[in-house]
């Protein structure tokens, strides 16, 4: 295997903070964390901006840990891969997993309506949402997507089928920086 | 009644419930995996002080860095809590935030907002 291949790959669209694929866990994310909270205190970054990438990254790290599927058996693989990165006034996060139909058909929807509505529109979705529970679960509110389109200026998706029951879910957030650190 | 006190971790926040002295104060980060399950003996420790053991008046420091969209909806369900306690006892609550932290400050103002009962102040440091 040749690592500078690797190294080129990051290099090639700006400047990657952070990169990693493979199997997630808690002490994983938290480690990812600290690391993107030494770059941001090395950076130009204010601290509210800094935040909501630290907001994204966790939110993205977790549902990748909660929801990755196995490929093709009915299992979790809590496996994905997530990417931030920098360019000229932005930051930007990626994230790719492998999730389930009855998965996306819950996502989608909720993707969808984020599109149409414009950053207040988000917010007030937002509370609406955390007010009523009405998506809340085991392990959330049901809102981290609300979460993360109020924190950033723009997301971007998509669903590429593997199978009846299976799709790549690739998911970006671009954190436009408002302004320098003081 | 005990007080109950949870050290700080890399993902969850420094926990102090006293009941001796009515204050309250939860410090730090929060994303924990299971933020429910998490909060459940502090959201426990709230029910039993205020069914009969709470002070004369009760203190509550709120100091989150930074947190998960979980423990956004177990904050809510906290403050819906204190609001229900608010009638038979006085709260006081402090939601302290860094003056650069932008969206924590957001996160308080919201939360003074949905909760219009509750007395919020929002504190900067």
């Amino acid at each position: 295997m040749d690592i500078n291949k690797i190294q080129d790959i990051v290099k090639q669209d700006g400047i990657v903070f952070l990169t990693y694929g493979g199997f997630l866990s808690q002490a994983l994310i938290s480690g990812m964390t600290e690391a993107l909270e030494q770059e941001a205190a090395g950076s130009e970054l204010n601290m509210g901006d800094a935040n909501d990438i630290f907001t994204i990254f966790i939110e993205l790290s977790q549902n990748m840990m909660n929801y990755s599927k196995n490929k093709d058996k009915d299992e979790f693989k809590s496996e994905g891969l997530i990417l931030v990165g920098k360019d000229e006034n932005s930051y930007y996060i990626h994230s790719q997993n492998i999730i389930a139909l009855k998965d996306k058909e819950k996502i989608e929807p909720k993707l969808e309506e984020i599109e149409t509505l414009t950053r207040d529109g988000i917010k007030k979705r937002y509370r609406e949402l955390r007010r009523s529970g009405k998506d809340k679960h085991g392990k959330g509110g049901g809102i981290g997507f609300y979460e993360i389109a109020k924190r950033c200026s723009k997301i971007e998706y998509s669903f590429t089928p593997i199978n009846d029951d299976r799709f790549y879910f690739h998911f970006q957030a671009t954190i436009n920086t408002k302004k320098d650190k003081n | 009644m005990q007080n109950l006190n949870i050290e700080e971790t890399k993902y969850t926040p420094r926990i102090e419930l006293d009941a001796s002295n009515g204050t309250i104060s939860i410090v730090g980060k929060s994303y924990p995996e299971n933020t429910f399950e998490f909060y459940e003996p502090v959201m426990k420790w709230l029910e039993d002080y205020f069914d009969g053991n709470a002070q004369a008046e009760t203190k509550i420091n709120l100091e989150i860095i930074y947190f998960n969209s979980s423990s956004s909806k177990l904050f809510f369900d906290l403050f819906d809590l204190l609001e229900e306690a608010n009638d038979a006892n006085t709260i006081i609550i402090n939601w302290i935030y860094d003056e650069e932290n932008e969206s924590a400050l957001e996160a308080g103002e919201d939360f003074q907002e949905d909760f219009e009962n509750l007395t919020i102040n929002l504190i900067s440091k």
